[in-house]
């Protein structure tokens, strides 16, 4: 199924082995589910490397917003590979710094402040979005 | 580049450059040739213990330093770890780089990521107390096998 | 066998945020890491073991893994053989669900009581891999023999480019430069386990040869066509490593 021509596609790495894997992960199901459904499509990045079809043609077709656990860069590192344009490169651990007090816990399950952090990364995300559709209706 | 001695656990691998020494608790400490001053920062099987560096807080260039006193603090994901200083003398050079991006403790513990220049004040007599690669390398493969033992 | 072959089991979950049956995967490998058999299990991070994570590559090469797939795409199955080598076992959530006749789970952000239960199904059935995979019950001695090895300071051929610390050793096979990895590490433990083995003689009974082979064949891939000419190769050199360690 093709998506929306201004469609972003969001790539979390979702990595297993820390709870920011964890908040990559939640952070690309509020901007893809609640924030901007309308303009977001949440892409999985093994499905991506591993040659999905749908998702290089979505890849290749629409700008990426990468989200990161750590500063290995898993998903914009894979991403650009592929043959995407990465229009937004976040790393969970940036926004942690301008949060402090929100230090998120667990994996399998995240705790409050991870939920909210997760919250707060989707929100500048989203923002930054907003700020850009702005900027070409100007 | 310097040479190192490698330990491998599971899926991890800690490195041990072989051109400096160490305190027990994995502070490196490197010489600079021809002056008092040494180069100190964090050994690779601490930054992977403590994971992630979010923060890392080094104290200011003229701060006087004893042995054992608090040099730095690093804030990563799991812990607040405090950073005894394994010589004595006076911070002169603090890495710049620690205030934006704090992960190169992580990426490259033993060269980009060093934490602090001190110039020293007894050097002969702090070196005598340190560990040389070897045997620093002991220690960490006990600390390794005791993490391990504790899973 | 002892020591040499207690080793770890590498958990390898797809992301799956796509599916419910994605998230049923990462929260039953979870569970199996965290809960069921915390010390016989590691973490594979599939995205940073596609982006060339030399020290998830290098475990999944050495020990064996277990993949978690949420759906027939089974990203984990086909990463891990492409990267690494054919995992010792698979699983894919929707035949579970399927062969268990459960509902079909529901919630890939938040699962629903059907994907719970297929969460907790599907980390029972990865546990008994698990098992399986260390050979009924044989659990890992907590390190790897090959870090051991490295780090006593003895002689080492190339070592993996990936940084593992693993022995490497090429030798020819049927006229082709071939790397099989761990081979000091399993004639040492051959020699010290059965010394008549690699004693006054190289020459070897039949049962400790195909020991031997079969040591060797758990951490290297070996086409089925070659097994006789990598056989050979292996033995021979084992017996030059005996004469070595003779001196």
């Amino acid at each position: 199924m093709s998506a929306p021509n201004k469609t972003m596609v969001v790539v979390p790495c979702s990595g297993i082995g820390k709870p920011f894997g964890t908040v990559s992960r939640e952070a690309a199901y509020e901007l893809c589910e609640d924030l901007r459904p309308q303009d977001t499509r949440l892409v999985a990045l093994a499905k991506l490397v591993l040659g999905d079809e749908e998702a290089r043609d979505l890849i290749t077709k629409h700008p990426a917003v990468t989200i990161d656990g750590c500063k290995q860069m898993c998903a914009a590192k894979m991403v650009k590979q592929s043959g995407g344009n990465v229009a937004h490169e976040i790393a969970v651990l940036d926004v942690f710094r301008r949060h402090k007090d929100l230090k998120p816990e667990g994996i399998a399950e995240l705790n409050e402040a991870g939920q909210k952090l997760a919250r707060v990364l989707a929100e500048e995300v989203a923002a930054k979005l907003a700020s850009e559709e702005g900027a070409q209706h100007v | 580049m310097p040479e190192y001695l490698e330990t491998t656990a599971d899926k991890f691998t800690f490195r041990v450059a072989t051109d400096r020494r160490y305190t027990p608790q994995g502070i490196w400490v490197l010489e600079e040739p021809g002056t008092q001053r040494v180069r100190v920062g964090l050994a690779d099987y601490i930054q992977q213990h403590n994971g992630d560096v979010a923060f890392a807080n080094v104290k200011p260039v003229g701060t006087k330093l004893a042995v054992g006193e608090q040099f730095a603090e690093i804030e990563t994901i799991k812990a607040m770890v405090e950073l005894a200083s394994p010589v004595s003398g006076a911070i002169v050079e603090v890495n710049p780089a620690l205030d934006t991006t704090p992960e190169v403790i992580n990426q490259t513990p033993f060269q980009e990521g060093w934490l602090a220049v001190v110039e020293t004040t007894s050097w002969e007599a702090d070196r005598s107390k340190l560990l040389d690669a070897s045997a620093y390398f002991k220690v960490m493969q006990a600390q390794v096998q005791e993490e391990l033992k504790n899973l | 066998m002892s020591e040499l072959l207690e080793r770890k089991v590498g958990i390898v979950s797809c992301s799956g945020e796509e599916l419910a049956e994605g998230t049923v995967a990462r929260l039953a490998a979870l569970k199996v890491l965290n809960d069921l058999r915390p010390k016989d299990t590691v973490t594979i991070c599939l995205p940073l073991f596609l982006a060339g994570g030399a020290g998830d590559r290098a475990f999944a090469k050495l020990h064996p893994t277990i993949t978690v797939d949420g759906c027939d795409l089974r990203c984990a199955a086909r990463a891990t053989e492409k990267y690494s080598s054919k995992p010792a076992a698979s699983l894919v959530v929707n035949e579970v669900v399927s062969e268990a006749h459960l509902e079909k789970p529901e919630g890939r952000r938040r699962l629903n009581v059907a994907g719970q239960e297929a969460v907790r199904l599907t980390a029972e059935k990865l546990a008994a891999l698990v098992d399986q995979a260390l050979g009924n019950g044989k659990s890992a001695s907590g390190s790897s023999q090959a870090a051991e090895a490295g780090s006593e300071g003895e002689h080492r051929e190339a070592t993996c480019s990936c940084g593992s610390g693993v022995v490497v050793t090429t030798l020819n096979i049927a006229g082709k430069s071939v790397e099989l990895i761990a081979l000091p590490l399993v004639f040492r433990h051959f020699r010290q386990e059965w010394p008549a083995a690699g004693g006054a003689s190289p020459e070897l009974d039949e049962q400790t040869a195909n020991n031997i082979f079969e040591a060797v064949k758990i951490y290297n891939s070996v086409p089925a066509e070659l097994e006789a000419a990598y056989r050979e190769a292996v033995l021979h050199e084992y017996a030059g490593f005996c004469e070595k360690e003779k001196k």
